[in-house]
């Protein structure tokens, strides 16, 4: 990276940071609406409906990246956070002990709650430590489902009773991948629109200045252990949201959810999308979702194909394409 | 403006007056979510193989009712989720008649979905009870034997077996789960005693573990129902612990004639369930085994390759029957329909759509110079089909 590329590396968040509230909340209304006009324009169920679960994996990688971005480490078991969503609404549902309303809810509320309690004990262990233990933690949810036949239905999975109506709105259109489409996509430009609130908050620069040198951050007299616990509950909140549309799209839920491959590949989808920018994940996302697709129907072979174009941008573009894409924004933006 | 409007409907209308024809002749487009990568691989390319070979046969002659059949697959994994992801984007494709699917877990999570996809499910390799139990429905079939026709197979089996204590060894998953339960009552039924009941993980390496549990339970007897790539391992590293030499060992769907290719001496003398075998004497199995064997370099059909062609038997006929590939037509035709397949006129009950059909027992053994299973036991249709339980709630078409 030559000293003008880094210092223009500084200068974006910079004038994110200027950016005016009212500019913002106009740039997600606009995202809304163009999705909606999209939505409109497009008759393919098909491609409607691999967009709205590239759009629901994107909410998934944003909340994975935010965490790298904030706080510079990497989990291996945000699965567990999106899992755990899916899984109270299947159960809850499976049992009929709470309406859907508050089923959502409780889905939103115990994952974030998880990984607050998990976040006090384990954001003070740095690096692979820290990698490991939320691969560990991720690990033992997706065993507990799988071995616990008669609760989750094992390896089966468990079909989701959705009741007729949510929040007063027709189930089917939560499974209506153009109206689903619509929903999902208006609630990823919120989740970025409120990431980046947060990352240009004294907040969010304080958990920036923290993942820089934490004992410098501790020095100077902040505490540095609560934000980075905040961040990890910020983001595992965000999974939990990923999960709760995916449960309501598809009304199915089986172990998967919990692997520690989907951590994985929100981990991929986040390095090649580029974690330094709020969006960048949620780009890389949508992009590895349609070349996981095409790559899937030309060879049984697809993870070969994404192994090859993650090694490219990790050693060409270590900025991710998301990245690279705003930089050649910026330079075009520079010469205009 | 408005002239060149009319002028436009006029040429599209036209266009469908002339293409009427063709239209009623659109191609049967069959989609096959199948497993292609990991434990169950090898069941997948069976499937794919008679799906396959069955429609360049009957394209061969001009296709069904004039109607050319296209297949498409995609890779299922033997997952339940990818199944369903991928059996969504066959049937918005177009590829609405879906089939040979291995694991029932995936069966069963497609199941709920076909209203959705306006597509139907014609189960060959999937033996869950619940498939045409609980989750049956207008849309879903099953054209190959479910465990209930097996657990009938194997009860007279196991009353006259003289091993007392059983163990059981099982894939943790919907097929296991359930041969499981039904060989537990089995044994009741046979006054026999199950010593240990063991499920593996789906894609289990190592089955030291539970090879210990089952040589230390005591057990006399084994009954196996794992497949793929589970079955080769269990069965190999079950061979170097020395238990099948020691137990009497049985199973489902554990040998067949594609894991008898793997493991070789290993096999030999397991007993089991063979639900088709190439070896049977009828002139419509005979001629498919002449014809399969000119195709696949003398190969003969494993039992998921005849039962798999066998489902396709039946889509043929419905859909000739319906005079329509669109699925609910199609359905309407396979319920309740007799159809004839290389195990004969077969029908498929209204009750459930399960079909009723024989079923066979035998061991590993030496034929023709060649390992392969043999049929000891035949069991007619009407004994190897227990009358549905009444799980089923058949909703109206």
């Amino acid at each position: 990276m030559t000293a003008g590329d880094a210092a223009l590396e500084e200068a974006a968040p910079v004038r994110a940071r200027r950016a005016s509230p009212v500019v913002a909340a106009a740039l997600a209304a606009a995202a809304i609406v163009l999705g909606g006009v999209f939505a409109g324009a497009v008759q393919s169920t098909l491609l409607m409906t691999l967009l709205t679960q590239a759009i629901i994996t994107a909410i998934l990688a944003t909340g994975v990246g935010f965490l790298i971005r904030q706080n510079g480490v990497v989990s291996f078991g945000h699965a567990a956070f999106y899992g755990m969503a899916c899984y109270t609404i299947a159960l809850a549902m499976r049992h009929g002990v709470m309406p859907i309303e508050a089923a959502i809810l409780l889905a939103l509320v115990l994952p974030t709650a998880l990984a607050f309690a998990l976040g006090l004990v384990i954001v003070r262990i740095p690096g692979v430590a820290f990698s490991m233990l939320t691969l560990a933690v991720g690990q033992a949810l997706y065993e507990f489902a799988t071995k616990a036949r008669h609760a989750t239905g094992g390896d089966d999975g468990l079909t989701v009773n959705l009741p007729a109506r949510v929040f007063g709105v027709s189930t089917s259109l939560f499974q209506d991948p153009h109206a689903m489409f619509v929903v999902s996509w208006a609630v990823l430009a919120l989740v970025v629109l409120a990431l980046a609130a947060v990352a240009a908050s004294p907040f969010g620069r304080l958990t920036a200045a923290i993942r820089e040198n934490e004992e410098r951050a501790r020095f100077i007299g902040y505490a540095t252990v609560l934000p980075r616990v905040l961040v990890l509950t910020l983001s595992a909140f965000v999974v939990a949201i990923a999960g709760v549309l995916f449960t309501l799209y598809n009304a199915f839920v089986s172990p998967d959810v919990l692997h520690w491959s989907l951590s994985g590949s929100a981990l991929i989808m986040a390095i090649i999308g580029g974690p330094r920018l709020i969006w960048g994940p949620a780009f890389g996302a949508i992009i590895f979702f349609f070349a996981k697709d095409m790559a899937g129907d030309v060879t049984e072979h697809w993870q070969a194909i994404i192994g090859v174009i993650l090694i490219v941008v990790m050693l060409l573009l270590p900025v991710g394409l998301g990245g690279a894409l705003a930089r050649l924004w910026r330079r075009g933006a520079g010469h205009g | 403006m408005r002239t060149s409007i009319w002028l436009a409907c006029a040429v599209v209308g036209a266009g469908a007056v002339a293409s009427g024809p063709a239209v009623s002749q659109e191609a049967l487009k069959i989609g096959v979510p199948t497993a292609l990568t990991g434990t169950y691989a090898g069941l997948g390319n069976e499937a794919v193989r008679a799906v396959e070979f069955a429609a360049e046969q009957v394209n061969a002659k001009g296709g069904v009712a004039g109607r050319k059949v296209e297949i498409k697959t995609l890779d299922s994994e033997a997952k339940p989720e990818v199944a369903r992801k991928q059996a969504e984007k066959l049937a918005l494709e177009g590829y609405k008649i879906l089939t040979g699917t291995i694991a029932s877990g995936e069966g069963l999570a497609m199941a709920p979905m076909l209203a959705r996809w306006d597509a139907i499910y014609v189960s060959t390799i999937n033996k869950s009870d619940k498939l045409t139990g609980e989750s049956c429905g207008p849309r879903v079939f099953r054209v190959n034997k479910q465990d209930a026709q097996d657990a009938a197979v194997v009860k007279p089996w196991l009353a006259k077996r003289k091993e007392g204590k059983w163990a059981i060894m099982a894939a943790d998953i919907a097929w296991g789960r359930d041969s499981g339960r039904s060989f537990v009552e089995a044994a009741k039924a046979g006054k026999k005693q199950i010593v240990a009941e063991l499920y593996s993980p789906f894609g289990t390496n190592d089955f030291a573990p539970f090879i210990q549990e089952i040589k230390s339970s005591g057990a006399e007897g084994l009954w196996v129902a794992l497949a793929g790539r589970d079955a080769i391992n269990f069965a190999t590293q079950a061979k170097e612990f020395g238990i099948l030499d020691k137990i009497f060992v049985a199973g489902v769907s554990f040998v067949t004639d594609n894991t008898v290719k793997a493991l070789g001496p290993i096999s030999k003398g397991v007993w089991g369930i063979i639900n088709y075998s190439s070896t049977l004497d009828t002139p419509a199995n005979k001629a498919f085994v002449e014809a399969w064997k000119k195709k696949y370099n003398g190969d003969e059909p494993t039992n998921f390759e005849g039962e798999t062609y066998m489902g396709m038997q039946v889509i043929f006929q419905a859909v000739e029957r319906a005079k329509s590939v669109k699925p609910m037509n199609v359905a309407k035709a396979m319920h309740g329909g007799t159809f004839d397949t290389i195990l004969g006129k077969l029908k498929i009950r209204a009750e459930d759509h399960q079909i009723v059909a024989p079923n066979f027992f035998g061991y590993i053994g030496e034929r023709d110079g060649k390992l392969r299973p043999i049929i000891t036991e035949t069991i007619s249709a009407e004994t190897a089909t227990p009358a549905p339980t009444g799980t089923c709630k058949m909703a109206a078409f």
